[in-house]
């Protein structure tokens, strides 16, 4: 009875947020540079991206049409691998000289002491860093045989900030997802207070890659894991927001879901393009910052993520849970765009017949 | 206003987080946490003239920074009742050869610009 107040009232406040479309949360994919060459990258960027690093003089101006950014505003900063750009420390003073926020996502490779300093010193306050499993896992997902070793310090340095607010992201894929226990203990020997757990989005280099894929009933071994350590609280661990997951949404979270993509959050993109998350399908772009202003399109724009009855179709036509989960996260939704890539709702209920129907 | 409504509520109903605190898949926490900016400018008390290459540093911490040749550093630290800042002449004689000293911060606001004089040894 309880649950399904929450659950209605959760719905109005979505409605609300909506409607406001307030921009907490900016991406800025400043380089698609990378020093490493994931299985499971998404974006299929290459040391020799064919883009350049966006210069900063390029973003400043974007960044300083949005009119009195609320107080948690804050500038991500992704790729590639943003510890490539020489100038990161200047990107991060600019920013807050401007009385925002930054943060950034790294694969942990080039964060060593000295880094770590500069970005503190440059008013970095949040920071993500991958982990992809055990040693072997991580360097074999990560495709390099270093790689762990050099996460493992930069997670050491993160871990030891009480200024940082930090957390450790691990793309969960069959190799690793027998390790989740392993990866928690260790975790939690570094000092590591947060940790969030995803599951690889069948595009870009993973598509092809079935070792990467979770079965249902690893799926739900999954949320069965997160749920189950969620109890003893030594570790915030959540499930990242990337979609609904039926009977599990609030073991798994804080919240129920929601996307907030183009409703709270968007991103100015390498080549300029204004959008929402950076692994949405690049055809959802609003505008671009070498011919718009910027935050006029945040404002004007973004319908198609303001107002989602467009993915009703497809598996999601008739599903009894839309209002909930609108067509699941919106980077689910590629190509032709009549179908949602992944239903989690769906491989969670097909694995429990399965089982069921064996028992 | 409808705005505040709702979120009282939803914050009632133990959502607070979900009001405030998101982060797409690919992204960071968000950061609320209150910091400090620290800047200013080493002189020698002898001379005047500005000293380069001190290494400021906070108490406690491995955050630190080496005035430039201008004297002058600027730094983001966490904001804690107190902060001490250290000024260190590390690079043995070459701008001169100065005595180290502390400055103790406290009931400090959100940034502070610092003169510092530094005496010849
Ligand atoms: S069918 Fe679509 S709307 Fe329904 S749970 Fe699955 S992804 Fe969500
Ligand atoms: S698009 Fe995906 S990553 Fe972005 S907020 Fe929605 S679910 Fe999260």
């Amino acid at each position: 009875m309880f649950a399904s107040v929450k659950r209605i009232v959760f719905r109005k406040f979505k409605e609300a947020e909506t409607k406001l479309h307030e921009l907490n949360y900016l991406f800025w994919e400043c380089t698609t540079r990378c020093n490493l060459n994931c299985l499971h990258c998404g974006s299929d960027c290459l040391k020799d991206s064919s883009f350049k690093d966006m210069p900063l003089g390029d973003f400043l101006p974007a960044l300083d049409t949005i009119e009195s950014p609320p107080k948690n505003f804050t500038v991500v900063l992704t790729g590639g691998e943003p510890l490539l750009r020489k100038d990161i420390e200047l990107c991060g003073r600019e920013i807050r000289k401007r009385g925002m926020r930054w943060s950034m996502v790294s694969n942990g490779y080039l964060y060593d002491e000295q880094k770590h300093i500069s970005l503190l010193n440059a008013g970095l306050g949040a920071l993500t860093i991958s982990l992809d499993g055990l040693e072997d896992s991580h360097n074999w997902l990560r495709n390099n045989k270093n790689s762990f070793v050099k996460v493992d310090n930069a997670i050491g340095l993160a871990a030891s900030s009480s200024r940082l607010n930090f957390d450790v992201v691990t793309c969960v894929n069959k190799r690793n997802f027998h390790e989740l226990p392993e990866i928690y203990d260790y975790l939690i020997s570094k000092g590591v207070k947060a940790w969030r757990l995803f599951t690889i989005v069948p595009i870009g280099r993973a598509k092809s890659n079935q070792d990467l894929i979770l079965s249902g009933n690893e799926f739900i071994g999954l949320m069965d894991f997160i749920k189950d350590k969620r109890k003893d609280k030594s570790i915030d661990i959540k499930f990242s927001c990337e979609g609904y997951v039926g009977e599990y949404e609030l073991n798994v979270r804080d919240s129920f879901f929601f996307c907030r993509a183009g409703i709270n959050i968007g991103s100015i993109l390498i080549d300029g393009s204004i959008s929402a998350c950076p692994n949405i399908d690049r055809s959802f772009s609003q505008g671009s910052i070498y011919r718009d202003n910027f935050y006029e399109i945040w404002q004007t724009k973004y319908q198609p993520f303001r107002d989602r009855t467009w993915t009703k179709k497809g598996k999601c036509a008739n599903c009894k849970d839309y209002r909930e989960c609108q067509g699941n996260g919106f980077h689910y939704w590629h190509g032709e765009k009549n179908n949602a890539l992944v239903c989690h709702k769906e491989l969670i209920e097909q694995a429990k017949y399965v089982r069921n129907a064996k028992s | 206003m409808k705005r505040n409504w709702i979120r009282s509520i939803i914050g009632g109903l133990s959502f607070a987080s979900a009001l405030f605190i998101f982060q797409a898949c690919y992204g960071t926490p968000q950061d609320f946490q209150t910091d400090l900016l620290v800047q200013g400018q080493v002189k020698s008390k002898t001379s005047g003239l500005p000293i380069q290459g001190v290494k400021v540093s906070v108490a406690d911490n491995m955050q630190h920074e080496y005035t430039d040749n201008e004297g002058s550093f600027s730094f983001y630290t966490e904001l804690l009742d107190q902060v001490t800042i250290r000024f260190e002449d590390v690079d043995s004689t070459q701008y001169g050869s100065f005595a180290d000293r502390d400055t103790v911060l406290t009931n400090i606001g959100n940034n502070v610009y610092l003169d510092i004089e530094m005496e010849e040894k």
